[in-house]
């Protein structure tokens, strides 16, 4: 008898400690920024390989180099001292763009940024970027559901992607 | 709300359009740097930035680990009056949350 409602009593006090525990789990804020930021491409953001960051932002990862972009990376252009800030500038002719995305071929995690433009946004872009060592450094713009690629190669004196 | 921004934003007209530049004060960490008593630094990096241009989304602009510390972006928008106001808002990997806005000189 005695031994019976020993158990049960275990039984409910293991209940209590796995639903308190799970409480705990969700008003923390270790589960809040996945929640807010649903829309993070975390997919692409954490592949190790350029094709895979495209795949999974755009479906496609061959895509036909073309000089429809004009794209400078360093200062002066192809080369930088610190890999930590590298300038990049984006200017192009193309109409109605869509998406912009800046890769770094060599970098732990090739995606650098991923712009979604209204039709109201104007290129140029700049921006600074860190890159981790010499390296292709990718453009790719899609624009009216094509999409377009320019590859620069950079020279890095001291990596920056620490 | 105690701590002031250090983000800075500007907006001036330049030749009938708008060029936004912007500096947001962020350390970027990537979550592979080790502090001075090597131990990592743990990753914390602004993954997500929206602007507004007069209570209209026109760009949204998500970043990985490789954008550099203190992220620096210009970019122009089209037409535009002064008075226009231009704000910006973005959001970290850990769910801190920064806004600032300006008006087109």
């Amino acid at each position: 008898m005695i031994d019976k409602l020993n158990e049960q009593r275990r039984v409910l006090i293991k209940g209590a400690i796995s639903a308190s525990t799970l409480a705990l789990v969700a008003t923390s804020g270790l589960l809040l920024p996945q929640q807010l930021l649903a829309h993070w491409p975390t997919d692409a953001f954490s592949a190790e390989a350029v094709e895979d960051a495209l795949l999974a932002l755009l479906g496609q990862a061959d895509i036909a180099d073309n000089t429809i972009i004009q794209f400078k990376v360093g200062a002066p252009p192809s080369y930088a001292i610190n890999g930590a800030s590298v300038p990049i500038e984006i200017q192009s002719d193309l109409e109605n763009i869509e998406q912009l995305l800046v890769l770094v071929e060599k970098n732990p995690f090739p995606l650098v940024m991923s712009l979604e433009l209204t039709p109201e946004v104007k290129l140029p872009f700049t921006s600074m970027i860190k890159i981790a060592e010499d390296s292709q450094v990718i453009a790719v713009i899609r624009a009216e559901g094509k999409l377009y690629k320019t590859t620069r190669f950079v020279e890095v004196d001291i990596g920056g992607c620490a | 709300m105690g701590i002031p921004s250090k983000d800075r934003i500007r907006a001036k007209l330049k030749a009938g359009n708008t060029l936004v530049r912007i500096l947001l004060a962020h350390p970027m960490h990537t979550g592979r740097a080790e502090n001075e008593s090597g131990e990592l630094i743990p990753a914390e990096f602004i993954q997500d930035i929206r602007c507004w241009r007069n209570d209209r989304e026109v760009l949204t602009i998500k970043c990985g680990t490789a954008t550099a510390r203190n992220p620096y972006f210009s970019f122009q928008l089209v037409g535009g009056q002064q008075g226009d106001t231009i704000m910006i808002r973005w959001v970290d990997n850990l769910g801190a949350k920064g806004s600032v806005e300006t008006t087109v000189k």
